[in-house]
């Protein structure tokens, strides 16, 4: 057994995705050119028993975007009833105070809108859709109003690096009492813009530097990075669960199918939840194994920061180069 | 404390395997004090509980008195309630202390 199964029997978060489809087309995204057959309420509900019977204590739903799915509050509020902690993110087009509402009384317990700049024109322009800045600020405040937890998630990209202190700003603004400051992807259409739209190794450095600075003054918010890169930093001084990247160790990912995936970044199938067993899935694929004992290849070899970086996100180095053991494209070393 | 209760704040799960690889440690005589076999997430942090503190973790219903706790305890390992009721009280409290328990 590796030391994640020794310690984990099961991973303490699905991210569910009920469904690829969007009213959005944004330029950044892993997944809106995915298309997958979606499954029936009563195997959403079955899949909803198997977590519970697994002890997973979270489920986060993405997508696609989860308030056109027909399906979300009756499957949330099965899931909340059950036991479940139930969050998920959306893009806020759609979340007017009823919608808000009722994700309330269904049980969520918080809900993440993205907001990818504090300029409308550029939020609109990164998202394709005039007018979705707006709406997703109001988003925030129906959630605000209806006493909804709200998070705020913000993918940092060359619109945005450098202004990341007016989205904290804009967060505060709003009720939003954590945003998470997600690094950039390599994958789905995140690929092919990614000249356009990433940055260099050398200004993610740079960024997380400031962004480190800024969080540890901040005391009013809660600013969180999810990028294992960063762990290469003295200057990040955080206890984490585990090391490295936490897909496959933490979480894991469902698609529409009940496919599930070490993360939504990375497109390779370990099992289905409906029709494997789960335990064998979590214990023994030899691709959540191979996540979860890297070996440093490459520049990472001799790095002294291998023990805690782990090389990096492994769905960046998958997505680049086809392997999950070389270093993440964004290391600065 | 009378009737612990664990904060609803929190969200916990007893680590199934490990609670069984634990209890076959302890038939072999093993020391298994620094194993956790009940894990607690709290703001985003991790804490793990013992063999014997997740057993009394998974006790503090709000209903259940420190005395309740101690006879469940005490029947588990085959002593007298006495011998455990100092832990119990002891263990509750350095939790309460910490906000993971409270009052009911
Ligand atoms: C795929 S969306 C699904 C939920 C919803 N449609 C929304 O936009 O929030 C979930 C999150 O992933 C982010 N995301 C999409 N593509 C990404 C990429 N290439 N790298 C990092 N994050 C990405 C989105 O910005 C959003 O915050
Ligand atoms: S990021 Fe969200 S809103 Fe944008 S295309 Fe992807 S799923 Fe749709
Ligand atoms: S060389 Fe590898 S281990 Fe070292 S910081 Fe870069 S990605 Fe991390």
């Amino acid at each position: 057994m590796s030391e994640v199964t020794e310690m984990f029997s099961a991973p303490l978060t699905f991210n569910w995705t009920l469904s690829y489809r969007c009213n959005f087309t944004c330029d950044h995204c892993y997944s809106r050119d995915e298309e997958c057959p979606e499954l029936i309420t009563d195997d959403l509900k079955r899949i909803v028993d198997i977590l519970v019977e697994q002890q997973v204590p979270f489920i986060n739903f993405g997508g696609g975007e989860p308030l056109i799915c027909k399906d979300l509050y009756e499957i949330a509020e099965y899931a909340s009833k059950s036991g479940l902690n139930v969050s998920m993110n959306s893009n806020g087009w759609l979340l007017d105070e009823a919608a808000a509402q009722r994700l309330k009384d269904v049980g969520f317990k918080s809900v993440g809108i993205s907001i990818d700049s504090f300029e409308p024109s550029l939020h609109d322009g990164f998202r394709n859709m005039p007018g979705s800045f707006e709406r997703a600020v109001h988003g925030l405040d129906a959630l605000h109003k209806v006493g909804l937890k709200s998070t705020m998630s913000s993918v940092i990209s060359r619109i945005n690096y450098q202004a990341f202190r007016e989205l904290l700003d804009l967060a505060r603004d709003h009720g939003v009492g954590q945003v998470y400051l997600h690094n950039f992807k390599c994958s789905g259409r995140g690929f092919k813009n990614r000249e356009d739209l990433d940055l260099t190794p050398e200004e993610w450095q740079a960024f997380y530097l400031e962004a480190l600075a800024v969080k540890h003054q901040t005391k009013d918010l809660k600013i969180s990075f999810d990028d294992p890169v960063i762990a290469s930093l003295p200057e990040y001084q955080e206890k984490t669960m585990v090391k490295g990247s936490s897909c496959g160790k933490l979480s894991l990912h469902l698609q529409p199918n009940g496919d599930i995936t070490p993360c939504g970044f990375i497109p390779v199938v370990v099992g289905n939840i409906l029709n494997d067993d789960f335990e064998s899935i979590w214990f023994d694929s030899p691709v959540l194994k191979a996540m979860r004992s890297k070996e440093a290849t490459g520049k990472c070899s001799g790095c002294a920061a291998f023990d805690d970086c782990q090389g990096g996100c492994t769905a960046r180095a998958f997505a680049t180069t086809g392997d999950f053991n070389q270093p993440d494209p964004h290391c600065w070393k | 404390m009378n009737k612990p209760l664990r904060n609803p704040e929190i969200v916990w799960r007893v680590e199934k395997r490990r609670q069984a690889e634990v209890l076959k440690a302890l038939e072999t005589g093993e020391d298994v004090a620094d194993t956790g076999t009940v894990i607690l997430l709290l703001s985003g942090m991790m804490h793990q509980l013992n063999l014997i503190g997740g057993m009394i973790w998974e006790q503090c219903d709000g209903q259940k008195t420190l005395a309740d706790i101690a006879g469940e305890l005490a029947k588990e390992f085959s002593v007298e309630q006495a011998e455990v009721e100092s832990d119990v009280a002891e263990f509750v409290a350095d939790l309460a202390e910490r906000g993971w328990l409270i009052n009911e």
